[in-house]
């Protein structure tokens, strides 16, 4: 796939970067991050960053900072299976998938809510193998049916064998994040052949307000260890575990990714790593986590930008809805979030497909409908193409005055490539509309997945590798 | 009386700072402290709580106006308790093991101290272990416990089962909470309460009273 750059839409002056990110650099050599993952902070002390045992806290300078960004990759390929499916995040390239991990899935034949299984793992995953608009998956799903110990393994099995997008994965210990790096290396043939083209990724967070978690910052150490490429997300939720302001929610977020990255190229210099961004706004009301916001757009293109001005590849959040069905609610929230945070140019947008209700349920028919607001989206990003050709003089001149374009070749050439056509957007006249049952964009949406489900096939892996996985990981559900 | 309005206004203001002093004052003047707590302090925070439900105040609001009362109930309690006057109680409040979520808790906690209740956090991560102890030490009436994981819900049966072992079941009420937390697997576990948000946790302790 040529990569779609985008960076019209700048939600922050020159300025505004540069004060964000002083005030960002302010917060970790002054107040500092406590550190409570022992693997980390020892780290942070042995490369001679301002530590107080006796409270966790890591004081990192300027220079730190300065030494890891400049370590860090400016470049970082997601691979697919296919190389068609590879993601180049760097500059203003834009990327959107899926996101997660959600525990409940509103189900296709019923429509009703109920418990994510290892099934939904599968199915959602060759949904979102087929779907064109979707460009990597972040494993949405948690399977309840599985005992913890065998969650991270099977969810990343169940993905690689359903889908040959990109797969990033949230992981919830640290056997598990060993354990798929190994399944990884024997799937591309070596660990050498994984680091060269790593299909798969991890997900890791950093506490806000400037806190490192013990077990994800050892998670996070021994992921960099590996080299393998990991988003560490920051959550700062305005009013919550952030100021109310989003300039000030931004300057925590900043400071909290980087302490992340910083722990990465201290660890590995060069892990591919990426400055990410879960944040969000609350509702005043409840002070509750809310995700179709029109602030979480700006706090993601602004995000974006920070990102940007480090030169560093970057994972935000767009296209989340707080509403329970599909309806004008869950249109416009996720259309509007995907356009700002698409428009600034981010390289890997998650949760732009699929998730309702404050992004905590999955939905198969949404994945189909959001899959169309991508591509909108996506053409957005395009922007207008001017040339010679797409001004088309030629045309003109064939056409003459008070003639058509309809049937010129000019139109022929061009017209895919310039137009989106929505599969799903309902563009008849009423009278045929009518004819046709009258059907919504939801019914039409049930119906593609429920034929994708039942025809597409996806790459998977040949019977003796799967095999072999088998018997290195028994803990591998058929 | 003019000083237990000032008191119940500046409460509505959330000026935590000016409210204990305003209650000490009270105090010295005489006021009974069982008529401070009914007439200033609870007083103003029906205020609040009303306006709440009339959108009139958004939720920090409250939130400083608690955490104005709960200055004053610092000021207070001690009084409360000499005098034999009986106060909201005390809720043992935390995150169950393996969970770091605490936002919600947090605002479950500081609904509870506006609503007068002594509030005892023990943070992020606690294990059954803790939460026993703190029965032991504190005797709350409640224990809160929070999970936003499914990973971690079953630690909410580890701690009420570890509160039987401890023979420490029957003298305190256990209130769950937390998204992925449902009144059905509060019944499942034998909790003694759920409540979906804070606002309505605070009810539903109050119905929960030995
Ligand atoms: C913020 C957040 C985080 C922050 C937490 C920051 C913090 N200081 O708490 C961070 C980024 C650290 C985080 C980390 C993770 N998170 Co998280 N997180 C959330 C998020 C977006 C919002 C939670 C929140 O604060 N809500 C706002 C508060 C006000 O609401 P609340 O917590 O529900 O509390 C209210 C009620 O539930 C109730 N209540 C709560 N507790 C109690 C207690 C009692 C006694 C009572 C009566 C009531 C009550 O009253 C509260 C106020 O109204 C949720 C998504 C969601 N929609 O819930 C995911 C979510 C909970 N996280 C999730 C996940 C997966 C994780 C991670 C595992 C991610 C990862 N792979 O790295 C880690 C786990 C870390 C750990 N070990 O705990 C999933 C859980 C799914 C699952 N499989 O179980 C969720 C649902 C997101 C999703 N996409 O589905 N997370």
């Amino acid at each position: 796939m040529k990569p779609t750059a985008g960076g019209q839409y700048r939600p922050l002056t020159d300025e505004g970067i540069r004060k964000i990110h002083d005030s960002a650099m302010t917060l970790l050599s002054e107040i500092g991050v406590e550190v409570h993952s022992k693997l980390a902070f020892e780290t942070f002390q042995k490369h001679k960053a301002v530590c107080d045992p006796s409270k966790n806290l890591v004081k990192v300078s300027r220079s730190m900072v300065e030494d890891a960004i400049a370590r860090a990759p400016k470049k970082v390929v997601l691979c697919g299976r296919e190389e068609k499916h590879d993601l180049y995040c760097e500059g203003k390239n834009v990327h959107m998938g899926t996101g997660g991990t959600v525990l409940n899935v509103i189900d296709l034949e019923t429509g009703v809510k109920r418990p994510t299984t290892l099934k939904d793992v599968r199915d959602i995953a060759r949904l979102c193998d087929a779907l064109e608009n979707v460009h990597f998956m972040v494993l949405p799903v948690y399977p309840n049916d599985l005992p913890p110990e065998d969650v991270d393994l099977n969810r990343f099995h169940s993905s690689i064998l359903n889908c040959s997008k990109h797969l990033m994965g949230g992981i919830y210990t640290l056997q598990g994040t060993l354990d798929i790096i190994r399944m990884a290396e024997r799937i591309a043939g070596s660990p050498q052949a994984l680091r060269e083209r790593p299909f798969v990724s991890f997900i890791t967070c950093v506490v806000s307000p400037l806190k490192m978690d013990d077990i994800y910052g050892d998670i996070l150490y021994h992921i960099a260890k590996a080299g393998m490429p990991v988003a560490i997300p920051a959550e700062p939720l305005t009013g919550a575990t952030a100021p109310v302001t989003i300039a000030g929610l931004l300057a925590g977020l900043h400071a909290e990714t980087l302490s992340g990255v910083v722990l990465t190229q201290l660890v590995n210099p060069g892990t591919p790593v990426l400055y990410a961004c879960t944040a969000t706004s609350t509702d005043l009301r409840t002070m509750g986590y809310v995700s179709g916001s029109v602030e979480m757009g700006l706090i993601n293109a602004g995000a974006a930008a920070m990102a940007q001005y480090l030169n560093l590849p970057n994972y935000t959040t767009a296209g989340m809805s707080d509403a329970k069905v599909v309806d004008a609610q869950n249109g416009y929230e996720k259309a509007v979030t995907d356009v700002l945070v698409a428009l600034s140019g981010s390289n890997f947008i998650h949760d732009a497909a699929g998730l309702v209700e404050f992004a905590s349920t999955a939905s198969y028919k949404q994945y189909v409908i959001d899959n169309e607001i991508i591509g909108m989206a996506m053409r957005a990003v395009r922007g207008i193409e001017v040339t010679d050709d797409t001004i088309a003089l030629d045309a003109y001149r064939r056409v003459g005055p008070g003639g058509n374009f309809l049937a010129d070749p000019h139109t022929i050439l061009w017209m895919r490539r310039e137009h989106y056509l929505p599969k799903l957007s309902d563009r008849q006249l009423r009278i045929n509309w009518e004819k046709a049952g009258s059907p919504t964009v939801e019914e039409k949406a049930v119906a593609a997945a429920k034929r994708i489900l039942k025809e597409h096939k996806p790459l998977g892996l040949s019977g003796e590798l799967k095999d072999s996985l088998r018997a290195q990981f028994p803990g591998i559900r058929p | 009386m003019e000083l237990l309005e000032k008191i119940s206004e500046e409460l509505q203001n959330g000026n935590f700072i000016d409210v204990p002093k305003l209650t000490q004052e009270a105090l010295v003047q005489g006021i009974s402290p069982a008529v401070i707590l009914s007439d200033a302090l609870v007083a103003g925070m029906d205020v609040v709580g009303e306006k709440f439900r009339r959108d009139e105040l958004f939720m920090p609001e409250v939130l400083i106006a608690a955490k104005a009362m709960q200055a004053a109930m610092t000021v207070l309690r001690p009084k409360l308790i000499e005098t034999g006057v009986e106060t909201a109680g005390t809720i043992v409040i935390g995150t169950v093991q393996e969970d770091l979520h605490d936002i919600g808790k947090n605002l479950v906690g500081m609904l509870f101290e506006g609503a007068g209740y002594q509030v005892i956090d023990l943070g992020v991560g606690v294990a059954s272990g803790r939460f026993v102890e703190a029965v032991r030490t504190h005797k709350p009436d409640i224990v809160g416990l929070s999970s936003l994981l499914t990973t971690t819900m079953p630690r909410m049966r580890e701690v009420i089962e570890s509160l039987v072992e401890a023979g420490l079941r029957g003298s305190v009420k256990v209130m769950v909470g937390g998204a992925p937390v449902t009144e059905k697997f509060a019944r499942d576990i034998g909790a003694d309460g759920y409540s979906p948000d804070a606002a309505s946790a605070v009810e539903k302790a109050r119905t929960l009273k030995p």
